[in-house]
């Protein structure tokens, strides 16, 4: 299914989740969910420190007028993981925008991560993706995102439709990161050697932190020297955060990649190994 | 002031010979050579028209313009949030490093300067990290130049350099250079006047292939360029 039907009203889902820390345990707080959206039973993969949930959007997909809000608050010290169980499909619309709105409130101490398994922009899809993370002093966020522009299994391009991104982070009200843009179907950014290159996977990762201005240099140019086995990728620090990049065919590849900088980074600044989410393996 | 001087200020402004090391910086471009993609004329000017187009036209260019309205209304708060937002919109830690090394300098420069009104000296200096269009603006406003024709030179000398570094990494003739150049003057003159029709909410600095060449290019073994 590739069009629903048009005179159909948005639907909206909200969800609201609340984490805090008490004596080494992350415990989720406060949940409100409204439409559809909503999380699994927490789980404790690595102990009680790290509390990681699946958002489960159980209409698998978006479409014109619908929205959804995914509002995170952590406390002080707590630590959260969320993913997601599948690629979030959005699907050809009327023209109307489907939205989805990520925001984030991380408290001293904390650690978010955002894992999301990547995003299929069908061909004639309107989307509007838009990240604000607002983090205190120490607090580390770790978060990425990787959109495919129609779906090439289907030999689709992205030859109609509009995709608008919008991220934002900041520290203490400092803006550390501000990404705007917006990729006209089959417009000119899609081939020009600058801008998409005639790739339809595209996707960054960030680690914000105030440690990464610490990292060594030698260190950090190893992982600089890490590739993704197909496409194009990178990585590069600012004050405050790292940030790479993938330019590609291959949604796989963009996740291997930034999984590979993120087992690197995550010890490195937020002193704990990665270990992989169960759910991406099924 | 008359314009013929305002005239001269602004070619001051947008000559190579500004002291703020321009030509130390390729802006990605040596990686794109480096890798072949972008190896003669035709390759060099479809790189920089997507660079030109899609980064400086919807960000760069229309927040020079809002740096300009800001200066001119001495709102010192608007430019510092400009300036951060321009600071955060920089690809990779080369991209930020010239913008701040530009600015640092281009300040330097403005502040000898005889005759340059007390108040934009006090507000540049009060400027934590003016990056290179904060401070470029400055002079521009401080100078009485008009807002479309400092758009234009700021774009210009933006392209010449290019230009000449393309001439000197890809390599190529002063001649075909010129070519470049004259091939993208109808473009720099568009994105120049556009910039100031095109709102906050609308800016766009979306260029990734672009951001993976400058972050390519800071670890790139051998070079000439600082970004």
């Amino acid at each position: 299914m590739d069009r629903l039907d048009i005179a159909r009203p948005g639907w909206a889902g909200r969800i609201h989740l609340r984490y805090g820390a008490n004596m080494g345990r992350t415990r989720l707080e406060t949940a409100r969910h409204e439409g559809p959206l909503r999380i699994q039973k927490a789980l404790y993969p690595e102990g009680p420190e790290v509390c990681q949930h699946i958002l489960l959007h159980p209409p698998g997909g978006l479409v014109a007028g619908d929205s959804l809000d995914i509002d995170v608050e952590l406390g002080r010290h707590a630590r959260v993981q969320l993913t997601t169980p599948g690629a979030g499909k959005w699907y050809r619309g009327d023209g109307r925008m489907a939205r989805q709105s990520l925001r984030c409130r991380v408290h001293a101490g904390a650690v978010l991560e955002w894992l999301p398994q990547e995003s299929i922009l069908f061909e004639g899809a309107s989307a509007e993706l838009e990240v604000r993370v607002e983090l205190d002093d120490d607090a580390i966020f770790f978060g990425w995102d990787m959109l495919c522009l129609g779906r090439r299994g289907a030999g689709e391009a992205f030859r109609h439709g509009v995709v608008r991104i919008s991220t934002e982070v900041e520290r203490g009200g400092r803006c550390l990161w501000w990404e705007r843009g917006r990729i006209e179907g089959g417009g000119s950014q899609l081939d020009a050697p600058a801008v998409l290159a005639g790739q339809p996977v595209c996707a960054s990762f960030l680690c914000v932190a105030e440690a990464v201005d610490r990292l060594d240099t030698a260190w950090l140019a190893d992982c600089r020297r890490l590739r993704p086995a197909v496409g194009e990728g990178a990585m590069t620090r600012l004050p405050g955060l790292i940030v790479a990049r993938y330019l590609g065919t291959d949604a796989r590849a963009a996740h291997a990649y930034f999984v590979s900088l993120w087992q690197r980074l995550r010890p490195a600044v937020a002193g704990r190994e990665a270990l992989l989410p169960r759910i991406w393996a099924t | 002031m008359s314009d013929a001087l305002a005239l001269m200020q602004l070619l001051r402004l947008a000559s190579p010979a500004l002291p703020v090391g321009a030509f130390a910086y390729s802006q990605g471009l040596e990686w794109q050579v480096e890798t072949g993609a972008v190896r003669d004329r035709d390759s060099a000017g479809r790189w920089l028209e997507g660079v030109l187009r899609h980064a400086l036209g919807r960000c760069e260019a229309p927040l020079l313009h809002a740096l300009i309205t800001a200066w001119k209304l001495g709102d010192q708060d608007r430019v510092a949030a400009l300036n951060a937002r321009f600071l955060a919109s920089r690809e990779s830690g080369e991209l930020r490093a010239e913008t701040v090394q530009m600015g640092a300098s281009c300040r330097r420069w403005l502040l000898r300067l005889p005759a340059v009104e007390r108040r934009f000296v006090d507000a540049l200096s009060a400027c934590a990290e003016p990056a290179y269009p904060t401070a470029w603006s400055c002079a521009a406003v401080a100078f009485a130049i008009p807002a479309s024709d400092a758009r234009l030179g700021y774009l210009w000398s933006w392209l010449e350099n290019q230009v000449l570094a393309a001439v000197k990494l890809v390599p190529m003739g002063q001649s075909e250079g010129q070519d470049l150049l004259a091939r993208l003057m109808p473009l720099v003159a568009e994105v120049a006047d556009a910039a100031a029709t095109i709102g906050d909410d609308e800016w766009s600095n979306f260029a990734p292939a672009f951001a993976i060449a400058s972050a390519r290019h800071e670890g790139q073994y051998s070079r000439l360029f600082r970004s």
